[in-house]
Order: structure tokens, then C-alpha cells, then sequence
């Protein structure tokens, strides 16, 4: 009989999808009969779209002009190696 | 060279800015740097400081000039850039005699753990609404103020290993070779990056305190 502990550690692998259909089936049970677990699972969904909306890298300007500029270095100094 | 059945599956635009690259077109250069360096950087600062990251993926730029010639295609370019930053990312942590420690056995936050009984029954349930959405938690300056610094709060790694997975479409093979983490490792990541904002949210929502 699955745990609300055993539910936490397997949580994220129920919302993506990652479990069998045997553990998937003892965690929808646990979850109908246990509201602390359904609030659980609900929390970390939202935790999963919050980290999802906030994946994006940003790279300063300055950074891309260093590196593009040394690209250009070194474009440079292989077309007179080459010449 | 020879085409592979990954290679001619590769998108024209891919092969084209390859060729150009080939070429040393200063423009493609410009192009690959804008659309690369982002994705770069994570798998950089998944070993190092964000400081040497930098300085690592300036390098790794500064070396595809001329390894691009020998670029044959097995990989994405975007793959075959990845390695090369881990790889310089990896000797640069050999120099420094540093080791990345990796212990992402424990799936659950301490925070969480010490919330269940020991016959796995909760001792302290969670205490925030079942119905509340991510939208809600999205709609509160505050709230998001405090989402914001957590995220950058994570510890690097996890956060890198996160956003690179996001950044690949949740391919998860892909991040795991690049970074030489387990697929089951990237699991735990993945969970306690969501315990931990959980957790927090939960906090602020009680006590109003970031
Ligand atoms: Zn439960």
C-alpha cells in the first residue's frame, strides 16, 4: 500500500507521465482518497509550469559583442595564416 | 563528406549556416552566437562559475573557427557545440583540481522529508489550496518577486540541468549525455527543483516573508 511519502518521492514522475500503469494506478487511488497528497501533487504541477515559464537564458548584450569580436580575431588572423 | 541519415534529416537552414560557417562568413559567426551561446553558457555553468563559464564558451567560440572545418555533420551543431563546452568546461575544472560533487540520490527536499511520520504518513500536510493555478501565483508581483530570486537561488547546477532541459524540448537523453548525468539523476533534479518552489511558495503565501 503506497505511503503519502512514497506518493512525494514518485509526485513528479506521476505529473510527467514517467511511471508504469501499475504505479500509476496505486498513486490515482492514493490520490482520491487523500486530499493532503492531492494538494501536494497540485503544488508541484504549478511549481513545474512556473520553472517551465522561467527556462529562458538571457545573455547581455555586452557578452555577445566580446565573443563576436574575438570571432572576428580569429577569422582574421586564419585568412593571414592562410594567405 | 559523407551524409548520414541524421545529417541529410538536419534542416536547410542548419546545412546552409554550416557551409557558411566553413567558409568563415563573419555574418554566420554572428548568427551561431546569438542562437548558441545561451544554451552554452548552462552546460558551462553546470561545471564552473558563472565568471569562468563565461571565459569558457569565449574560448570554445574562438576554437570552432577553425574545428568547424572538421565538423562532419554526425551530430546537430548544436550538440557537437555542447560537447566541446563540457569538455573544455570539464579541463578547466581539472586545472583548477576541483571536482563536481554530483549527490542527487535523495529524491526528497529535507524540508519536505522531515514533513511525513516514519511510517510515511504526514505529519505536517501541505497548506496551500488544491485549487490554486500557477497563473494565480504568476498574478502577484510580490509572489513572483520571490519566485524570481529563489530560481536564482537554486543551486547552479540544478538550474542549469533544468533550463537545458526545458531549452532541449525535454529531451532528456540529450542533456543527460552532455552533462554525464543518469536520466534517473536528471529525475531528482528535476523534483526537488519543484519541492523547493513549493516550499517557498507555500512560505510566502503564510508568513507574506521571501
Ligand atoms: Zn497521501
Amino acid at each position: 500500500m503506497l505511503m503519502c511519502r512514497d506518493l512525494a518521492v514518485v509526485a513528479s514522475d506521476y505529473i510527467d507521465g514517467e511511471l508504469s500503469p501499475g504505479q500509476r494506478l496505486s498513486v490515482k487511488v492514493h490520490l482520491m482518497m487523500c486530499r493532503h497528497c492531492r494538494a501536494l501533487v497540485n503544488n508541484l504541477r504549478n511549481s513545474a509550469t512556473v520553472l517551465q515559464k522561467h527556462s529562458s537564458q538571457q545573455v547581455n548584450e555586452d557578452y555577445f559583442r566580446r565573443v563576436k569580436l574575438n570571432i572576428a580575431q580569429a577569422l582574421q588572423d586564419s585568412r593571414d595564416k592562410n594567405s | 563528406m559523407v551524409k548520414t541519415g541524421e545529417s541529410s534529416a538536419r534542416s536547410g537552414d542548419e546545412s546552409s549556416l554550416i557551409k557558411r560557417l566553413q567558409a568563415g562568413e563573419q555574418a554566420a559567426f554572428d548568427e551561431a552566437v546569438r542562437a548558441y551561446t545561451p544554451s552554452m553558457l548552462l552546460v558551462a555553468r553546470f561545471y564552473l562559475d558563472p565568471a569562468s563559464a563565461e571565459d569558457a564558451v569565449q574560448e570554445v567560440w574562438i576554437k570552432v573557427v577553425q574545428a568547424i572545418q572538421s565538423f562532419e555533420g554526425r551530430a546537430s551543431l548544436k550538440t557537437w557545440l555542447h560537447r566541446i563546452v563540457a569538455n573544455q568546461a570539464k579541463d578547466g575544472l581539472r586545472k583548477a583540481g576541483r571536482e563536481i560533487a554530483m549527490d542527487f540520490s535523495e529524491p526528497l527536499e529535507p524540508a519536505l522529508d522531515s514533513r511525513f511520520r516514519t511510517r510515511g504518513t504526514w505529519s505536517e500536510p501541505p497548506r496551500l489550496k488544491t485549487t490554486e493555478s500557477a497563473e494565480q501565483w504568476l498574478e502577484s508581483g510580490a509572489l513572483k518577486a520571490c519566485l524570481d530570486k529563489h530560481l536564482t537561488a537554486l543551486p547552479e547546477q540544478h538550474r542549469s540541468a533544468l533550463m537545458l532541459y526545458e531549452a532541449h524540448q525535454h529531451k532528456s537523453e540529450d542533456v543527460c549525455n552532455i552533462l554525464g548525468v543518469s536520466a534517473s539523476n536528471l529525475r531528482v533534479i528535476l523534483h526537488r527543483a519543484r519541492q523547493r518552489i513549493f516550499l517557498m511558495v507555500e512560505t510566502f503565501r503564510e508568513t507574506g516573508k521571501c
